[in-house]
């Protein structure tokens, strides 16, 4: 009985689902959503494959030409990279409806 | 019609699938009537492996790890790994890590609460309730994402400090927020104190003697259930537990009304020592440069979790990889005393009771095998496991 | 001629099997949709307006789903009790006065029909625990015998009220009950308490917390549901719904007046009927609703010594009371 009053307060007002495909709440300031990678920036040290806790980013070519291969299906979004690196190359984007029916495998180039 | 000399005892196997479980865990019951006579818990369907596969790994890669081994305390994890290797680093974090670390996982502890506040009373059968609490834990989720960034794995603690800092925009933010759940709280503690359904639910079920929970060796909530006043961030402080006053919250009872009414306690506890702490904190960096070169050692970190005290162990061999990392989580201490509450009374009571630990059975998986009738116990070694493995899928694939 | 022409229109369409159909599936759908609200949910939602064709395109659903068939079970008993139920809880309802345009009493109405609705209404409930006994799954078993416990808790005292009326109102018909109730004011208040056991009762009858204990989730998986699946499910689902339907209904026709009621000026006497039904039995199902949205699951034994130590003793005290009323010359 002790809940009647809150439940007359539920039928007065709206209710708090979000109709997910409908609306979408704003992504916090520091959300960490898909890897994104500055080429101008990446020096090709590979610091970002060392700390990898997923083993999700792996150095294509060697040296300071470098690129980068990104398994975002491996990928657990803890933003050590972004952290680790030297160059400020690598950034969590505010991206997040990532599912998919394959494996999404990201080929960072360089132009 | 000799009732004493024929009981009618049969068993009753209750998971490792069953709706009451949200996790898979077997509990054989031995069913007398309709009264539980022996109860035998059987966890580990789930086994991960991850304390092997922190050997494969350095220390850094290894905080992310063990940030998953819960996905509801997963603050916790961290925070009791990072402050592990920061002792065999011989590092302290600056005192704003510390009070940070603080806040976020007061924040966590909250949301966990509020999660099996909800989870209770979903076993109840009071699904109102479970949709109400869990509403109003989107607010504490919401306060987590603003200052971590993320709602389940924070990645806030690092070794040698924290990885984020707590603007004061955000600190006004969370006071705001701390004073609405406060309001919301008061409302829920008199639903479980009032409700007469809830009440013939929870009141003198499951109980659990102080002496036998400390013999059975339970952990927090379960234990301060029983009214004994024991919390490791009381008992043994860590971080900036010891400049922070608070109360530890105990219930005399140790029915599963006081299972609640801890919890219950130990939000508001929490709330204040959230604002205490963003009161309090001091000025100054939030991390200092860690030397990676660890030397052979050994070192012990706890905390208390959620659920209770959260135990690592660490054995260093002068790489960048641990040798060993033991982890005790909590609910693993508090399965022998659930199966002590569980017993003499109904099938019906089963949920809440065994529910009243909040149980968190992924993490619980260890692999020991244990033989009653031979009295011996012995572990596989990493050679066996593969040899199993290997006969496993040979029988998988005859 | 042409009253046998609108008798078989009032058996099929209107207030016959269509509409009872319907009537149904609107019920479940205000109880979906009010339960759902009072926990800040929405409910059904994107299946026609509202949601409101979402526990039609559930029944459809579950109807093109596979059927198992368990090797254990009892398949006589299987296969008998969804079809027993459903045809059991569309022939109470012909009994109820829900839309009576043509001769201004039930379908069925006959002197005595109280009784049969009763029995009908006992019988769906000892088909639940058949249905579940049938079944030879543990939880079904304990569902069953659960079923069995509160029907002995409810059953009772359910008896006494709605035979309360009768004996207020001076008839066992429930069409004239209905009309007696609606243009006597004086039995109508004296029989509030009896609305509201009424409707305590029911709420164990259809199963639904606090006393869905029979299919208690947490403990038993669905009670003795668990093994139905595909149509008998769907069956079983629809006559739950009509359960729903018959407890409204009945309700409303007894201690409320049912589709009579003061006439609405500009609009003809059948109109009135449809709108005062559909506005009591809405309310009904609402309340339902709220008590269910309102308490956590009774134990078994807590709900049977529920029955018997409150329920029942209010129930008997109640026919005193209505007894004492008559014998004094309150009620005319």
């Amino acid at each position: 009985m002790a809940m009647e009053s809150e439940l007359v307060g539920a039928s007065l007002r709206r209710p708090v689902t979000l109709r997910y495909p409908f609306e979408r709440r704003p992504v916090p300031p520091r959300f960490r959503g898909r890897l994104s990678w500055d080429a101008e920036k990446c020096v090709g040290c590979g610091m970002c494959v060392q700390v990898c806790p997923a083993f999700a980013l792996e150095l294509v070519g060697k040296g300071p030409m470098a690129e980068l291969r990104y398994y975002l299906n491996k990928c657990v979004f803890c933003s050590q990279c972004v952290e680790s690196c030297p160059r400020d190359a690598l950034t969590m984007t505010e991206e997040y409806e990532l599912a998919d029916y394959k494996h999404k495998i990201y080929e960072f180039r360089r132009k | 019609m000799s009732g004493e000399s024929e009981k009618a005892v049969f068993e009753v196997p209750v998971g490792p699938q069953h709706p009451a479980l949200k996790e898979p865990i077997l509990l054989l019951f031995k069913i007398e009537g309709d009264i539980i006579d022996d109860v035998m818990a059987r966890p580990a369907y789930t086994h991960r492996g991850i304390e092997k596969a922190t050997e494969a790994r350095n220390y850094i890669q290894n905080i992310y790890l063990c940030e998953r081994v819960c996905g509801i305390c997963s603050g916790i994890h961290t925070l009791v790994y990072t402050q592990g290797v920061e002792r065999l680093a011989g590092v302290e974090p600056p005192p704003r890590a510390k009070y940070i670390r603080v806040i976020f996982l007061e924040l966590e502890r909250i949301h966990s609460h509020a999660l099996w506040l909800g989870v209770a009373a979903h076993e109840l059968g009071f699904d109102t309730l479970f949709y109400y609490v869990w509403r109003d834990r989107e607010l504490v989720m919401d306060l987590l994402e603003l200052v971590t960034g993320n709602r389940v794995n924070y990645a806030m603690s690092t070794v040698g400090g924290a990885r984020r800092d707590i603007s004061d925009e955000a600190a006004h933010q969370i006071k705001k927020g701390m004073e609405i759940f406060r309001r919301r709280l008061d409302v829920y503690t008199g639903v479980v104190e009032k409700d007469p359904t809830v009440r013939k639910r929870v009141v003198d079920v499951g109980k659990l003697s102080p002496h036998k929970a400390v013999e059975l060796c339970a952990v927090g909530p379960t234990l301060r259930a029983t009214g004994v006043k024991r919390d490791v961030r009381a008992d043994d402080p860590y971080q900036a537990y010891d400049e922070i006053p608070f109360n530890v919250a105990t219930y005399p009872t140790g029915d599963v009304l006081a299972q609640i009414m801890v919890r219950v306690m130990e939000m508001y506890e929490a709330a204040n020592i959230i604002d205490y702490a963003l009161d309090h904190m001091p000025k100054g960096p939030i991390r200092t440069k860690v030397p990676w070169n660890i030397a052979p050692n050994e070192v012990i970190s706890r905390g208390e979790a959620p659920r209770g005290e959260l135990f690592y162990y660490f054995k260093s061999n002068g790489t960048e990889k641990p040798e060993r990392v033991k982890i005790r989580t909590p609910t693993l201490a508090n399965l022998p005393a659930v199966c002590e509450m569980l017993k003499g009374y109904h099938i019906a009571e089963i949920p809440i009771v065994f529910a009243s630990i909040d149980p968190c059975l992924s993490c619980t998986g260890r692999f020991a095998f244990i033989d009653e009738r031979h009295d011996r116990s012995w572990v596989w070694t990493g050679e066996q496991l593969r040899a199993y493995r290997r006969r496993y899928y040979k029988w998988q694939n005859r | 001629m042409m009253r046998e022409a609108l008798g078989v229109v009032e058996l099929l369409v209107f207030p016959g099997f269509l509409f009872l159909s319907w009537l149904a599936l609107y019920f479940e759908w205000v109880d979906r949709k009010f339960y759902a609200k009072l926990q800040y949910r929405y409910g059904p939602l994107y299946t026609g307006p509202k949601g409101f064709l979402q526990p039609f395109a559930d029944f459809v659903k579950l109807l093109a789903k596979e059927d198992i068939v368990p090797a254990a079970v009892d398949r006589f008993l299987f296969t008998l009790t969804p079809i027993l139920m459903l045809a059991l809880a569309f022939y109470a309802l012909f009994y109820v006065p829900i839309v009576p345009m043509v001769r201004n009493v039930a379908f069925g109405a006959f002197e005595g029909d109280l009784i049969l609705v009763i029995f009908v209404l006992t019988m769906v409930g000892f088909l639940k625990f058949l249905a579940g006994w049938g079944s030879t799954n543990r939880f079904s078993a304990v569902g069953a015998v659960r079923t069995a416990f509160q029907l002995l808790g409810y059953e009772i005292p359910l008896a006494v009220v709605l035979l309360t009326a009768g004996m207020g109102a001076g008839t066992l018909n429930i069409s004239l009950i209905a009309q007696k109730v609606a243009s006597n004011g004086i039995l109508a208040s004296a029989l509030l308490p009896a609305l509201a056991i009424s409707i305590v009762c029911f709420q164990a009858e259809l199963e639904r917390i606090p006393f869905d204990i029979p299919e208690a989730e947490q403990e038993i998986v669905a009670g003795w549901l668990t093994e139905f699946s595909g149509r008998r499910l769907a069956l079983f689902r629809f006559a739950t719904d009509l359960e729903l339907t018959l407890a409204a209904a009945l309700t409303a026709a007894l201690f409320l007046g049912g589709p009579y009621g003061p006439a609405i000026p500009l609009i003809p006497v059948q109109v009135s009927y449809f709108l005062w039904f559909m506005f009591k039995t809405t309310v009904i199902v609402m309340v339902l609703a709220n008590i269910r949205a309102l308490f956590a699951r009774l134990r078994i034994d807590q709900m049977v010594h529920f029955s018997w130590r409150h329920l029942l003793i209010a129930a008997v005290a109640e026919a005193i009371f209505i007894q004492v009323l008559l014998a004094a010359g309150v009620i005319a």
